[in-house]
């Protein structure tokens, strides 16, 4: 099986477990920290277009990407919750710097809960439109908070080949 | 010495800083009860409310503040304030939020009402010193006045002082 | 007695946060200083008596592992407890840490009131040793 479709298998062997993962470690970040609840919901992706969102991606003994997406209502609510303020005290930097921290701490966490014995660095997290990932190997689930919606997407990739080696 | 019990009811708070006090609430399902005292002048008062968000019924709010999480917290924080308590010395702990059948039916509103809590703390800048919550038991909340310790009852079992924990990883919640 | 206190993270609302509960937890702070990354760190350790190190691990730069190394080779400033506040809860991670002189492993997400009680730990230890 070619390297980049073994990702794939081995992401889609694991599903049910992973996205039973994506579930309880949401809730736990966001009860723990965040002081909100989150329930699995269906999928319906208009608000995504506006949404706040941040890409992490992360490397070691597995390679890929995680997106978070929250949508414009909740952002304000879930950083100042975040930070113990008023949503009117925040600013837009705050607001895109907590999503990013929101999406640091949610790939960590799953990642160290669905393979506890790799070895895995996670880079910055970046401020980025939505974007629909292709389904194939794809883990994604939606989720509504009191305040409004979020989405998360996982994805493995095949480890970067080195040059010259076709 | 004779000690006083005051009774706080559901959607109801008690404020004193009488150290012969014992101020204790019952029946605490899926309602959250926050008790804080000050231990220098032994203000203490004790919250027993039912839903997190007064939005829902603005009106019922304005006539008892009590009733929500958002409305009643900082309602007590001013009461106490008034009667001399310290914001930055008060002992704070949470009990109740259990996942019970509620008459809307509802299962979650226990964890919404601890959640409530915690946030709108964290805002005032207070920590939580203990608590006990979460599970699917009733809860009797008792706090002595003069001395500042609390006491908890779930279900049917034996009362035991709630001492100091950390926070939901330490959480006493009945198991 | 006042403590001095280093966070080390490049996220700043994790450092606001992380300030926050220093705050409200009753502990003297006197300093608290921050840094978003291991070199920043080690400058301010260089010109500032620091109490307790949190730092986080993946940084951009000197990441935290790297920074634990360079502390653990030096004579005065390996005496400073450091304890990690990391996303990376893997067994190999938490094992590498404490194996370079991490007096504590908390990761994320934890409670505020969860990273008061390490602290009061740390720093009960630390003053325990020194008595």
């Amino acid at each position: 099986m070619p390297p980049e479709l073994e990702h794939q298998s081995m992401m889609m062997d694991q599903e049910p477990t992973a996205s039973d993962t994506i579930r309880e470690v949401a809730a736990e970040v966001l009860e723990t920290m965040f002081f909100t609840e989150a329930e699995l919901a269906t999928c319906e992706h208009s608000w995504l277009a506006a949404a706040a969102c941040a890409r992490i991606r992360f490397e070691g003994s597995h390679f890929g990407e995680m997106l978070l997406g929250v949508s414009l209502e909740a952002a304000g609510p879930i950083a100042a919750s975040f930070l113990g303020l008023e949503p009117v005290e925040l600013t837009d930097t705050q607001h895109g710097q907590v999503i990013q921290e929101l999406s640091n701490i949610l790939c960590g966490a799953m990642l160290s809960h669905l393979w506890p014995e790799s070895k895995l660095a996670l880079l910055s997290p970046e401020l980025t439109p939505w974007q629909e990932w292709p389904p194939a190997g794809l883990l994604h689930r939606c989720f509504t908070i009191p305040e409004g919606m979020l989405a998360i997407s996982i994805r493995l990739a095949p480890p970067a080949q080195p040059a010259g080696n076709q | 010495m004779a000690v006083s019990s005051l009774v706080v009811g559901i959607s109801d708070c008690k404020v004193t800083r009488d150290a012969e006090s014992v101020l204790v609430t019952y029946a605490l399902g899926s309602c959250i009860a926050v008790a804080m005292h000050d231990p220098v002048t032994k203000v203490s008062g004790l919250l027993h409310y039912m839903l997190p968000e007064s939005a829902i019924d603005a009106k019922k709010a304005e006539l008892n503040p009590f009733m929500f999480a958002d409305t009643g917290i900082p309602r007590m924080m001013d009461v106490l304030k008034n009667a001399g308590g310290d914001g930055k010395r008060m002992v704070v702990r949470l009990t109740g939020g259990a996942q019970v059948l509620d008459s809307q039916g509802v299962f979650q509103i226990g964890k919404r009402n601890y959640l409530a809590a915690r946030r709108i703390l964290w805002k005032a800048g207070i920590l939580v010193a203990a608590e006990a919550v979460g599970g699917e038991v009733s809860r009797t909340t008792r706090m002595e006045v003069g001395s500042g310790r609390l006491w908890v009852r779930e279900g049917g079992g034996v009362e035991r002082e709630l001492v100091r924990s950390s926070g939901p990883k330490g959480r006493n919640n009945g198991e | 007695m006042a403590y001095s206190v280093l966070i080390v993270d490049d996220s700043p609302v994790m450092r606001s946060f992380i300030r926050r509960v220093l705050g409200l937890s009753g502990f003297e702070v006197g300093e608290c200083m921050e840094a978003a990354d291991g070199e920043e760190a080690l400058a301010r350790l260089r010109a500032h008596r620091v109490d307790v190190i949190l730092t986080d691990i993946n940084m951009p730069g000197m990441n935290g592992e790297e920074l634990l190394r360079k502390l653990g080779a030096d004579g005065v400033l390996k005496r400073i407890p450091a304890v990690v506040i990391s996303t990376d809860a893997t067994n190999e991670r938490i094992l590498r840490m404490i194996a370079l002189g991490a007096q504590g492993y908390m990761s994320k997400p934890f409670t505020p009131e969860t990273l008061r009680d390490e602290l009061e730990r740390v720093l009960g230890e630390r003053d325990a040793s020194r008595a």
